[in-house]
């Protein structure tokens, strides 16, 4: 239990800055992605074991709580993804790149590419959901 | 920007596996921006969640290149989120028969649930015949 507090109140009190939230990002967004996609691995599997709790599971998902839901999934794997390429690549190809000032720069780039990439996406979600869940734009 | 000069030092250390470990988070992380990527604007952002049901994954697992691209998908998504849940929980638990028995769990919640994903996939849209 002490491990427990010991480590979260790092997670907290640690004051790295960019380099302290873009490692609590990358952590939250990873949890959370593993987390959904264990729960859709077992959805999909249902296409062949149980058709019709397939169909119940891709109804709520068609909610509107799940489509907000899904909005944000999709900014976790874009972030994610942009700043586990930043790692992928520093580690593997440039270790001497891991200079504080200059990291503290492509953490803010990681984090406004990801918005970018995310933006139009959310937009068209969020459209999709008005259009079907409350017959907006001739939905 | 103050200017520093920076000693670097190669060390050999004989490749474990936690080595292999921290590798392939790193490689698999190229693989997955297309296959992660493309996944999710196609089925969230263009298909879309509401026209998605049995017909759809039949049309689409009817082609092959689909299944495969599923299994690639299942195959490094998932070892990867849950290889990284275990570099986590190693933040938490520090013993060693903890992180033994840990370990196991992990590697069979990864197993089961990779058998269950890769059995469907195989199997295919299971339904009552004649289709409707
Ligand atoms: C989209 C492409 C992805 C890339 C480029 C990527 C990259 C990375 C990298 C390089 C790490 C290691 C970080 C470190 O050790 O400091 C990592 C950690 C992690 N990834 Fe990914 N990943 C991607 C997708 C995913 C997906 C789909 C999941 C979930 C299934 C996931 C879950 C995790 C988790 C849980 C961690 C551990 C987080 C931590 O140690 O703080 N990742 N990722």
């Amino acid at each position: 239990m002490s491990n427990l507090k010991t480590t979260l109140a790092g997670y907290i009190t640690y004051r790295g800055r960019e380099g302290h939230w873009s490692f609590l990002l990358h952590r939250i967004t990873g949890l959370g992605v593993v987390l959904f996609l264990t729960i859709h691995i077992i959805d999909i599997a249902f296409v062949y074991f149980n058709p019709d709790l397939f169909m119940k599971a891709i109804e709520i998902y068609r909610s509107t709580l799940f489509g907000i839901g899904e909005i944000f999934l999709v900014f976790c794997v874009f972030y994610h993804g942009v700043n586990g390429l930043r790692i992928a690549y520093l580690d593997l190809f440039k270790p001497q790149g891991w200079h504080v000032e200059s990291q503290r720069r492509s953490a803010r780039w990681t984090l406004t590419i990801a918005l970018i990439l995310w933006l139009p996406s959310a937009f068209w979600m969020l459209r999709n959901l008005l259009m079907h869940n409350y017959g907006l734009f001739g939905g | 920007m103050a200017s520093f000069t920076q000693t670097l030092r190669r060390v050999r250390v004989k490749p474990n596996y936690e080595t292999i470990a921290w590798k392939w988070m790193r490689y698999s992380a190229f693989a997955m921006i297309p296959l992660v990527w493309g996944h999710m604007i196609l089925q969230d952002v263009i298909v879309g969640v509401h026209r998605i049901d049995l017909d759809y994954v039949a049309m689409r697992w009817a082609s092959l290149f689909w299944r495969i691209y599923d299994a690639l998908l299942l195959g490094f998504a998932f070892a990867h989120g849950v290889n990284g849940l275990r570099q986590v929980l190693n933040n938490f638990i520090h013993g060693d028969r903890a992180r033994k028995v840990m370990n196991w769990l992990l590697f069979l919640f990864w197993l089961v649930i990779t058998l269950i994903g890769g059995a469907a996939l195989i199997a295919g849209v299971n339904r009552a015949f004649p289709l409707p």
